[in-house]
This record gives structure tokens, sequence and C-alpha cells, in this order.
């Protein structure tokens, strides 16, 4: 692999490049699914995943003495990193706030786990070292966060399964279809998995954080999508 | 009365309102001990609240804010005086059934000829552990 690289260095060969980012498009993919449970959906981070590839390829150094491998991982985690920062945010948030809202993520998933209830904010500020006000303000913040494609596969999930699977073969949905289509045919106008959880908060009374451990999805991911399905719903009120 | 807290604040009834009051309910919240669930329930129901009053696109006029804390609850009041009369607030049953599972009480209400309130209580769980 290394001699390939370095006749790539030499020639400039476009059928070895071609070759070699083929080589390594399984880790391209692997990268970009690790990244999945961020709210985007995997094809989008399949692609920029790829062009990081495409990239590391074209500025390995073979002559260095690092693994391609280790020098890709760098570079096209680096490029994923930069697309949440940069595309992910449907309005701009201070990159201070964006990182810590992301970290807020990964801090209240431990901390629910670790306390068997929601953390209180004075909780959360102490596990992440900000202040409560910072930490409000990246709440805040994440409201700008774009959100995942709905139709992406839940995270952690590499058979793309979707949301809906978890909840086994009983569609609860179902059961609640006329309450729901008594109370607003504006929810059947969401897609089906804004309504699953809709339906899971607001007609079964869980709580954001068992929705979360129901569907095998992050706290602040549901929240998220609440947020824009209530959002949507309060839109088409207004049109309809 | 002891133990009792109130914060008020007035701001033009645009769409930077919902931010405004989502922004002060959460920060009192926090003093309150509300956990990371119960402060996204509220920012959840002051959207739903503030929706009833300004709509998504703003209306012209003033809201006034009021929130009142004792030292396991928050109250949040909302009053538009618009200068104008707007539609009657028929808050929706999908309405009713979210705010429901998001606070304790709530209540939407026109006030005279040319002002609408909202008004929501929550009250903190008792932490488990």
């Amino acid at each position: 692999m290394r001699q390939k690289f370095v006749a790539l260095a030499e020639t400039g060969d476009p059928a070895i490049r071609r070759e070699l980012v083929e080589a390594h498009l399984g880790l391209a993919e692997y990268l970009a699914r690790r990244f999945s449970h961020r709210g985007e959906p995997v094809d989008d981070l399949v692609q920029v995943s790829s062009m990081a590839l495409l990239k590391a390829v074209d500025r390995f150094d073979p002559g260095r003495g690092v693994e391609f491998s280790t020098y890709a991982t760098h570079t096209i985690a680096g490029e994923l990193k930069r697309h949440f920062r940069d595309k992910g945010w449907a309005v701009r948030a201070p990159r201070r706030m964006q990182e810590l809202y992301l970290t807020l993520g990964d801090s209240i998933g431990r901390l629910s786990q670790e306390l068997g209830r929601s953390p209180t904010i004075a909780e959360l500020a102490a596990e992440t070292r900000v202040s409560e006000e910072e930490v409000l303000e990246a709440l805040e913040a994440g409201q700008a966060y774009r959100l995942a494609s709905l139709d992406a596969p839940a995270p952690g999930d590499d058979e793309g399964e979707s949301l809906a699977s978890h909840l086994g073969d009983e569609d609860p949905r179902m059961s609640a279809a006329e309450e729901r289509a008594t109370l607003s045919p504006l929810i059947q106008a969401l897609p089906p998995r804004q309504q699953l959880i809709l339906h899971l908060r607001f007609f079964e009374g869980l709580t954001q954080l068992e929705i979360a451990k129901r569907l095998g999805i992050s706290q602040m991911h549901v929240s998220r999508l609440l947020a824009r399905s209530l959002a949507e719903l309060r839109t088409a009120a207004e049109q309809s | 009365m002891p133990g009792t807290d109130e914060v008020r604040l007035s701001a033009p009834a645009t769409t930077e309102l919902p931010r405004l009051a989502r922004l002060t309910a959460s920060g009192l919240a926090c003093r309150l001990g509300f956990s990371y669930d119960e402060v996204e329930d509220l920012r959840l129901a002051i959207d739903e609240l503030c929706f009833s009053l300004i709509g998504t696109q703003g209306r012209p006029g003033v809201v006034h804010l009021m929130f009142t804390l004792d030292d396991e609850t928050l109250e949040v009041e909302g009053t538009l005086e618009s200068g104008e009369r707007g539609p009657d607030p028929v808050p929706s049953g999908l309405s009713r059934k979210i705010l429901e599972a998001l606070v304790d009480d709530h209540e939407v209400r026109r006030n005279g000829r040319d002002q609408l309130t909202f008004w929501m209580r929550k009250r903190r769980l008792q932490l488990a552990g």
C-alpha cells in the first residue's frame, strides 16, 4: 500500500489515486457512521467523509513514516467535526456555544444513566465545568441546530433500521390514531416518525428521557424533534 | 410573601419574544433546581403559550411577562397589549393537550377589548437521588 502512495506521489496517476481511494472507502464510511448520532443524515456524512478521504489521499506523504489509516482518520474526523460546526447550524451560533451544546448532549446521557433521572442544570454545569447561564445559552443555541433527517437511520444503528422499528411489532401510532385525528388533522400531515415522538410525549405521557431510552437516541435529539414538530404544527395551524 | 420572588419584563410582541421568555423562564427554573427534562418541557410550553398571544409572525403591541417563583413552583403570565382587538383566544384541543403534558396548569384568556393573557404553572419534581 505504501508503495502505491509512493507511486502516486511520483506519477500523480489517476488510476492509482482511484484505487487508493476505493481501498479506504470503508474507513470513510465507518467514521461517518460514528458521527451519525449527532443528528445529520448518514448519506451527507458519508459524502463529507469521502471528500475528506480524497483530500487525505492527495496530501499523504508516505515518506513521513505515519500509516495512511492514521493520517486519514485524523483528516476525515477533522472534516466531519468542521461539517457539524459550520453546516449543522441553521442559524449561526457562536462556535463555543455549538461545541458546548454537543458536549452537553454527551453529559446529559451520561448523567441521566448515573443518576437514574434527568440531571439538573446545576449538575450539568458542574459536569461540563461552565456556568449555569452558559448551559442555558447553549441549550438555546441548540434550538438553531439543524435537525436530523427523520428518515435517517437511528443512531448507532448500522443496519439502518428506522426509529419506528425500535418499538417492535406493535404500532402505537395506530392505537391513538383516532384521538389524534380528532384533535388535529395537522398531526397526520407530519412525517410518521415525528408523529411517533409526539404520540409518545403527549398522548402516552412519556418524558423526553423515557422516549430517548425507548428509541435509542439522545435526549437532546428527542428535544429537538419535539421542538421542531411543535413549530411545524403551529405554522400549519396558522395557515389552515 | 416570604419565599416568593417576582420578575417582570416587557418586550415588543415580535418573533424575538419567545426566545426572551424561554431564556428568562429557564434561568429562573434553574434557580429552583429544575431538571433538564423539566426545563425542556418549560421551554416548549413557553413557545406554545407565546404562540397563543402573537402567532408565529408577531403582532403589533407589547407583551408584559411576569415570572413568579416560590420554593418549587414557577408561574409565568404573559399579557399582550395590542391596542387593537385581535381574534379571540381559542387554544386548539391539540394545543391544550400539549400544554397539559408540559405544565401543571395553564390558561389562555381575553382581558378586556385589546388584551390577551396566558398563564402557566410548573412545579419541580422532587429529585430521586
